[in-house]
């Protein structure tokens, strides 16, 4: 069966689908049969793919823009919502240096426990530094492996 | 496998693997659509223009919303537009193809087409979504934006028109 066929077929029944559920048309009976096959002659003959591929083609700029966009409000809510929690890890770390401070300052001598605690300072602003400098790597590796995928599936 | 509705969410992100998704599943049934409705004329710039305003819109996109449903009405929207244009002038068949079957085809394609031309507006759009598209009556009657007795009125009117055009013809 040919593809005009069947849609013929496929039409004719949803024809007749109607015709029974409206009391018009079944008072008087149309020539649904006729009505299908003038209708499933009408071809379309059209490239859809390559169509297809013209529009992908159209639309890449500003898919590519929309992307941006999206990447640099993703990054903004990223980093703010990591940053609400940082003046309290700060105060918290600020504590407890100070309480380390004390207490080696009185079995130390003082040099070596302000070097100790300026050292653990350092190392934790070191580690905040990379924390919040991974973020928008991070999301660039999202976007950069969803980039690739997206050149295979291009029509 | 994605629903096309999540796939608009991600389209509105900008992620080309969702348009060339959604361009794979409704590119035959949006391109004959539009090419039924308009009789094939200026086929392919309405249907990158259709696809240009689901983009733009994307983001405004209604998930409850059926996509298809949204995809048809964009279209609908801009081949009502495109119908209020002036047609091409008329060009004159080559008389040297005649009787070849390719030819026969057309010619039957073109009366088949010559018969939507000859329905009013209203009645065209209802028989092309429910006879070549498949959409139940709810959903022709959401894409045209009226009640479904409405749908229901105007394709009986309409298969009255074409049964008497058709027998007329003799198509």
């Amino acid at each position: 069966m040919n593809h005009e066929d069947d849609l013929a077929r496929r039409g004719e029944a949803r024809l007749a689908e109607h015709a029974r559920e409206c009391d018009e048309c079944a008072a008087a009976p149309l020539a649904f049969e006729t009505i299908a096959r003038s209708l499933a002659a009408y071809a379309v003959p059209l490239d859809v793919a390559e169509l297809s591929r013209r529009v992908a083609r159209h639309l890449q700029p500003e898919l590519a823009r929309l992307a941006s966009v999206w990447f640099w409000r993703r990054l903004g809510r990223v980093i703010f919502a990591a940053l609400l929690p940082l003046p309290l890890i700060l105060l918290l770390d600020a504590y407890v240096l100070g309480v380390f401070y004390a207490w080696a300052s009185t079995v130390l001598p003082a040099a070596l426990a302000t070097y100790l605690v300026i050292s653990y300072a350092a190392s934790q602003l070191l580690l905040f530094a990379a924390t919040y400098a991974a973020i928008p790597l991070l999301l660039a590796r999202d976007a950069w492996f969803r980039g690739l995928t997206t050149a295979e599936a291009l029509p | 496998m994605a629903t096309d509705e999540e796939l608009v969410g991600r389209l509105a992100r900008g992620e080309e693997s969702a348009l060339a998704e959604l361009l794979r599943r409704h590119e035959r049934s949006l391109s004959s659509f539009l090419y039924r409705r308009t009789g094939g004329r200026d086929v392919e710039d309405l249907y990158q223009e259709t696809w240009v305003r689901v983009l733009r819109h994307a983001r405004d996109f209604d998930t409850s919303r059926r996509f298809s449903t949204w995809l048809y009405q964009i279209a609908l929207n801009l081949a009502r537009d495109w119908h209020r244009r002036p047609p091409p002038e008329a060009h004159e068949t080559d008389a040297a193809a005649a009787e070849s079957p390719e030819l026969a085809r057309a010619e039957a394609g073109l009366d088949a087409a010559r018969l939507l031309e000859r329905l009013p507006e209203a009645q065209r759009d209802v028989v092309i979504l429910r006879f070549y598209h498949d959409l139940s009556e709810e959903q022709v009657a959401e894409i045209l934006d009226c009640p479904k007795g409405t749908v229901k009125s105007r394709l009986h009117h309409a298969l009255a028109r074409l049964s008497q055009l058709a027998g007329k013809e003799k198509v």
